[in-house]
């Protein structure tokens, strides 16, 4: 394969070098969290991590375990900015056909601050090689979002919540997500202009893998900000939905790829200013 | 009221609604003794349809207690948009909704709709509802000529045949065959597109009555709700006519519950004429309206009234309780947005030996808001109007 001939010297001016036989494992994941143009990049030898941010509410991080590429070598922590929709693009740029058996394969390459980010992409003998410019990463917001503080969890299965996101009344400004150790248990309500709606789970539910809720709770969050996630929802098995005693929300999506192999997606998102209590 | 649907009704309810889509913006619930009434007109007033489901549809039918006198239960007008999307996806309907229960309490202004899915989960949905009086159309079934019960299905596949875009077709019926044909407006559209006739024998209908030979031009888009309800059903469709320029009437039933979806139809010069000699409105402009027929209103209805009136239409039973009406005080207890005036002109004379002007302002428009009884020119403008609106209220699954 074209891209392994690479020889050793070019390599060892690497800080990160990233393979991947499907580039789509990558690409999808990322489509998840494809909200805003931006990105900041994470690497450590466990794996990629990537951040997008909308005004300062919302926070969605995608991870890409070391164990998923067929090689990840990394010389020192690395983080940098990046077009995240330019990246898309290249990751895609032989077209994103799902003819089965024919995939685009990917080899990411860093050389270090200052450096573009260089994609050695090929399928069928072609090779493309993009190089993407980076940028001073900015601080990713700390949501402080520790399982100590966390007052409710639940585990869904996907499947189930994927019916209710779609259908959710988009002229409704908040979401409203009500979990309580009693009834309603896990309740996510809009008020639109044709009425309001609730969507009920039961702590009993088959759906529900994991039902830890100590307190009752209500909390608005803007529609806006967490409709991208429904793409998040889309590509997940299973979701682990966490509130705090701040009423910070935390969305995590268990996201298989093609090999079966796990990535994570989460979402944190700030309440709306006033909090009621049902 | 209270209302509870098993599984698989939900799914029939559901495309009720979808049907009722089809030809409004607007959608009536009418909860009554005989059953559940849900009701749509367009804005034109030439389309109607009624879904009536009786209380044995119904896992649980309850309308509540009295409360003030003779107002039992609260009719309600809800937005066509609201209701819709909850039924929208009937595949999905049948595969996780055990139970839906429907409950209209009196004191706020919402109706609550719930759904009671598989794995625990439970879907409610208040949606806000105008206090109305109950729509309903009138049409004298039994008084038409021309009858046809067609199998199931039969309708269905023959307007399977004419493109989705086909706005009107013209229904033709003489003692020996029947025929369906596509309409054109003018000679324009006639050259660029696809003319279509299906023609049926008699024995292919369950029951066929002709009494007088006709043709009559009706709105399909406005129809293929029911059709596609009674093809879900496999129930069969009677068609019942009395002349061009009178409304037409198809309905469907079964044990449980009956649909009506009555058309305004064209009285044309094109169309061939209807043979009844006296029943000639003739129309003013080449291409007239729609006639109407069909007061809409909350009336009371009894047998006994007035032979000329009922040689018009019949007026249905309602589920307001009003006083019997001589036809000169059918105006007085109109809603705003029904019957134009002159309908009551039929008490003097039938509209068929009335005066050319009289008879076509009659003939134009179903039940619409504004009566133009002054000037039939306006009426005919205002019926142009009419034709140009059947487009607006699709809505697509």
């Amino acid at each position: 394969m074209p891209l392994s001939t690479q020889s050793q010297a070019d390599d060892e001016q690497y800080v990160l070098i990233a393979s991947l036989d499907n580039a789509r494992h990558l690409s999808n994941i990322l489509k998840a969290i494809t909200f805003k143009d931006h990105a900041i990049f994470t690497a450590t030898p466990n794996g990629l991590k990537v951040t997008v941010e909308d005004s300062k509410c919302l926070q969605a991080n995608a991870f890409i375990q070391a164990e998923i590429f067929q090689e990840y070598t990394i010389k020192e922590d690395l983080g940098f900015q990046i077009n995240l929709t330019v990246l898309l693009d290249c990751l895609n740029i032989f077209g994103g056909s799902t003819v089965p058996g024919v995939s685009t394969a990917l080899r990411m390459c860093y050389r270090g601050y200052g450096y573009p980010l260089t994609l050695f992409l090929e399928e069928a003998g072609v090779v493309t090689v993009c190089k993407i410019n980076t940028q001073e990463p900015d601080e990713p917001i700390d949501f402080e979002f520790c399982s100590n503080n966390v007052t409710n969890k639940v585990i869904l299965q996907s499947e189930s919540l994927k019916d209710a996101f779609s259908e959710l009344d988009m002229t409704s400004e908040v979401l409203q997500i009500t979990m309580s150790p009693s009834q309603p248990y896990f309740r996510l309500s809009t008020f639109g202009n044709s009425g309001n709606a609730h969507y009920d789970y039961s702590k009993d539910s088959d759906m529900m893998e994991l039902f830890r809720c100590t307190k009752t709770q209500t909390n608005k969050y803007k529609m806006s900000l967490l409709k991208p996630s429904t793409k998040a929802l889309a590509l997940s098995c299973k979701v682990s939905v966490r509130t705090d005693s701040r009423g910070f929300l935390s969305l995590q999506y268990l996201v298989r790829n093609d090999d079966g192999q796990i990535c994570f997606v989460e979402y944190y998102c700030c309440p709306n200013e006033e909090v009621e209590e049902d | 009221m209270n209302c509870v649907l098993d599984g698989n009704c939900v799914k029939a309810f559901g495309k009720a609604i979808h049907a009722l889509s089809r030809i409004g913006d607007e959608l009536w619930l009418d909860p009554m003794v005989r059953g559940l009434a849900l009701r749509s007109v367009n804005s034109a007033h030439s389309a109607y349809a009624c879904f009536l489901f009786s209380p044995l549809f119904f896992q649980q039918y309850n309308l509540g207690s009295v409360s003030e006198q003779g107002n039992e239960t609260i009719k309600c007008k809800l937005i066509m948009k609201s209701v819709l999307p909850l039924f929208r996806c009937l595949t999905s309907i049948e595969r996780n909704v055990k139970r839906c229960q429907i409950s209209i309490s009196a004191p706020c202004d919402r109706v609550m709709i719930q759904f009671f899915c598989r794995h625990g989960i439970t879907k409610t949905h208040n949606v806000r509802f105008q206090e109305s009086e109950p729509l309903q159309a009138v049409f004298a079934s039994h008084l038409c000529p021309n009858v046809l019960k067609t199998p199931p299905r039969l309708l269905g596949d023959m307007v399977m045949h004419f493109p989705v875009s086909q706005e009107e077709i013209t229904l033709s019926m003489t003692p020996l065959r029947v025929s369906l044909r596509n309409y054109f407006e003018g000679a324009k559209d006639q050259i660029k597109t696809m003319h279509t006739e299906i023609t049926l024998h008699p024995e292919e209908f369950d029951y066929f009555q002709v009494g007088v030979d006709l043709d009559i031009t009706f709105c399909l888009k406005e129809l293929r709700g029911l059709l596609a309800f009674a093809e879900m059903h496999c129930l069969p469709v009677s068609v019942h006519c009395s002349a061009t320029g009178r409304p037409v009437c198809f309905s469907v039933e079964d044990m449980v519950l009956e649909a009506t979806v009555v058309l305004a139809t064209l009285t044309d010069s094109e169309s061939r004429g209807p043979s009844q000699p006296t029943e000639t409105p003739v129309p003013t402009t080449p291409r007239c309206v729609y006639a109407a027929a069909l007061p809409v209103g909350s009336c009371e209805a009894h047998s006994n009234i007035p032979q000329d009136i009922a040689a018009v239409t019949e007026i249905v039973a309602s589920s307001v309780d009003s006083p019997i009406i001589n036809p000169p005080a059918l105006t007085q207890l109109l809603p705003q947005t029904v019957i134009p005036n002159e309908f009551c002109v039929p008490d003097a004379a039938c509209p068929s030996t009335s005066t050319t002007p009289a008879s076509t302002v009659i003939c134009s428009l179903l039940f619409r808001a504004l009566s133009s009884d002054e000037d039939e020119d306006d009426g005919c403008a205002a019926g142009l109007n009419v034709l140009a609106c059947y487009s607006d209220e699709e809505e697509t699954m």
